[in-house]
């Protein structure tokens, strides 16, 4: 028996989420056992390609069937009529009616939403305005290019006014001006609704999202907060960078309280590894002036949300070896 | 207590003002809202995807021309000297086969095949669908959306070739209106046929594009039904008739049972008197009747037409292929919300 109030705080629940395709010895199994709590704000799913995102997506608006487990959106069932009227979806690479204006195309769906005819078009001229198509809102989207193409994708799944806005992957076909332009945008309509976005370019999510769920081979790996991943991922690694990191790199070999130390070769500058990181802070300026020498930088490393990504599945690779 | 009070005030004044809207809504947007709950958008941009002036203007002389070539072979009378009903039986002759056989045999099904083929398998291959079904619309409208643009278009084009059919006749022979009048029964009989051919094949082929992935495949099973029904059984007819019957295979023939339905039509309208002048074609195409020769060999007179194999009585061949029709339909939904639409 679920909760209605524990539901009730998510804008996208799942429980146990499954799928398996096929049968028997070819059964495979694309999604296993995904627990997902979306609260309000913008959200990303991560994981390579062939993780599970596409089909566990595909779940929640109700076009594909669910195996074992539930999925809401909101206190609505995945795949009703009532959940997908709170739901805008826009898929991994949208397609259209190419013999349709942007317009036609936005009042259509606008109509299957829900509108009335004449909101549906009031709606429509809106977001084309607000996407900068108005002027194109006569053309066939067939004369459309691939940014102006993925904007009315958006438009369309905006149109009947959804709460949760669920992207696929949205950015995959686009230039870098385009992404940028998608990205803005996305950020902006998260003011307004909850918006749970797919990708597996983690530095687009990393500019856009406040949590993070991590899939690989259809299970979770990791579901939590940027900032916490992050703090949960740090090394002990700190980069010095100064005017002779040779000359200085001896200085610090002989340091009892340093437990390893090298120069990169990457970028010439010291890593360290401190055996205690108070004392190393304590005695590094003394240091600096006792040997002559200045210093440039020194910060403890901080983990790309990349970094994090590769190792976590890595460390899942081989535990599946 | 208070609270509970206020609620129970917003929510009437809410109601209040829903009901109000709900008053003034065009009967067009009430309909839309009540009866067709979004079917009706689909059927619209359906029918604006498989219906052009162009595809008309194709598609309407092909349906006519063969129907024209028998009107070329000149019937032994003057129509100018006969009554209206007199050139009525006498046109209904010369069109009954040509109608039944090219204009709603095989150019009406290739037609309504073609039409109706891409509109769920290509839609869900292109990935269209994907997008229509996150929408908050049901599977089961949707089809229904597809499938009566598909029998809205037929109507259409059968009505439009039909009628035209009969003035065109009219025109050749006479140019009289009092003969297209008396001919209205007649087209009325074919349209009605048409109707039931357009369900019949508009749930095989909106069925057939629920479970294939490509319409293509959809278009060639249909043809395949089509000549099966029309050429195939003809053949296995005339070369071994008895194999035909000691196996009864009469019960899966297709072209038989339209023949039967066809007939049925032209018997209840009383449009097309028995005579072996069209019956001897439809003994040979359909079998609906057997060859016999009923001409009275002294007085070359025809003694009212040829007898029917009865195999079925025609009102069960007309039942069951509608119950058919029914079942195709049911089971194009079931498919349709059973399927996994991923790209």
């Amino acid at each position: 028996m679920i909760k209605k109030e524990s539901i009730h705080q998510y804008e996208i629940w799942t429980e146990n989420l499954t799928k398996v395709y096929g049968k028997g010895e070819e059964a495979l199994k694309a999604v296993s056992n995904i627990n997902l709590r979306i609260k309000p704000g913008i959200h990303g799913f991560l994981g390579p390609n062939g993780a599970g995102k596409t089909t566990t997506l595909h779940m929640l608006i109700g076009a594909i069937s669910i195996t074992e487990g539930k999925a809401k959106i909101r206190d609505e069932t995945a795949g009703t009529v009532a959940a997908k009227q709170l739901i805008g979806f826009i898929p991994q690479d949208p397609v259209f009616y190419d013999d349709m204006t942007g317009e036609e195309y936005l009042i259509y769906l606008g109509q299957l939403g829900g509108l009335q005819r004449i909101n549906a078009k009031r709606k429509a001229q809106e977001l084309l305005d607000s996407f900068n198509l108005f002027e194109a809102r006569n053309r066939n989207i067939e004369t459309y290019s691939g940014g102006e193409k993925q904007k009315i994708a958006i438009a369309a799944a905006l149109i009947h006014e959804p709460k949760v806005l669920i992207l696929d992957e949205p950015t995959a076909n686009l230039d870098p001006i385009g992404r940028a332009d998608v990205i803005r945008k996305i950020k902006e309509l998260s003011e307004n609704m909850s918006v749970f976005v797919s990708s597996h370019i983690l530095s687009e999510i990393e500019q856009m999202c406040e949590d993070v769920v991590m899939i690989n081979h259809g299970e979770i790996v990791i579901f939590d907060s940027i900032s916490n991943i992050k703090k949960k991922f740090i090394r002990n690694l700190h980069v010095l960078d100064t005017n002779m990191n040779d000359k200085f790199f001896e200085v610090l070999k002989i340091q009892s309280y340093i437990s390893k130390v090298r120069i990169n070769e990457l970028d010439g500058k010291i890593h360290i590894i401190p055996k205690d990181l108070k004392k190393l802070r304590e005695t590094l300026p003394h240091l600096l002036i006792k040997h002559n020498t200045i210093l440039l930088s020194f910060h403890q490393q901080e983990r790309s949300l990349q970094d994090i990504f590769m190792e976590t599945m890595l460390k899942k690779e081989s535990m599946n070896k | 207590m208070k609270k509970l009070s206020v609620n129970i005030i917003k929510n009437i004044k809410t109601k209040s003002i829903a009901f109000k809207e709900k008053r003034f809504l065009p009967v067009n947007a009430w309909l839309s809202e009540n009866i067709f709950k979004k079917t009706d958008i689909v059927i619209k941009k359906t029918y604006r995807d498989i219906s052009s002036l162009k595809k008309g203007l194709i598609v309407i002389p092909i349906m006519l021309v063969v129907p024209l070539l028998f009107l070329l072979i000149p019937p032994a009378i003057d129509f100018g000297l006969v009554s209206p009903h007199h050139a009525a039986t006498v046109n209904s002759f010369s069109l009954v086969f040509p109608v039944f056989f090219w204009t709603l045999g095989i150019v009406f099904t290739i037609i309504i095949g073609t039409s109706g083929a891409p509109l769920i398998a290509e839609e869900i291959k292109t990935g269209t669908m994907l997008i229509l079904i996150s929408k908050p619309i049901t599977r089961t409208r949707i089809f229904l959306g597809k499938y009566l643009a598909v029998f809205l278009l037929g109507m259409v084009l059968s009505f439009i070739a039909i009628f035209s059919l009969g003035w065109i006749t009219v025109l050749i022979n006479s140019g009289n209106i009092d003969h297209f009048i008396s001919l209205i029964p007649f087209l009325t009989a074919l349209y009605l046929y048409s109707l039931f051919i357009l369900f019949l094949f508009t749930s095989i082929t909106m069925a057939l594009s629920s479970i294939l992935k490509k319409s293509k495949t959809v278009s060639v099973v249909i043809i395949l039904i089509i000549i099966v029904s029309f050429v195939a059984f003809q053949f296995i007819r005339g070369l071994v008739g008895d194999f035909y019957e000691s196996f009864q295979l009469y019960h899966f023939d297709l072209g038989y049972h339209l023949g039967n339905v066809f007939i049925f039509f032209m018997e209840t309208f009383n449009v097309a008197p028995p005579s072996i002048s069209w019956q001897n074609l439809f003994a040979l195409l359909t079998g609906v009747y057997k060859f016999t020769n009923t001409i009275d060999p002294d007085q070359r007179i025809d003694l009212g037409g040829l007898e029917k194999t009865n195999y079925y009585l025609p009102i069960f061949s007309l039942l069951i292929w509608i119950i058919i029709a029914v079942l195709l339909l049911v089971f194009g939904i079931y498919k349709l919300k059973k399927r996994e639409i991923s790209i």
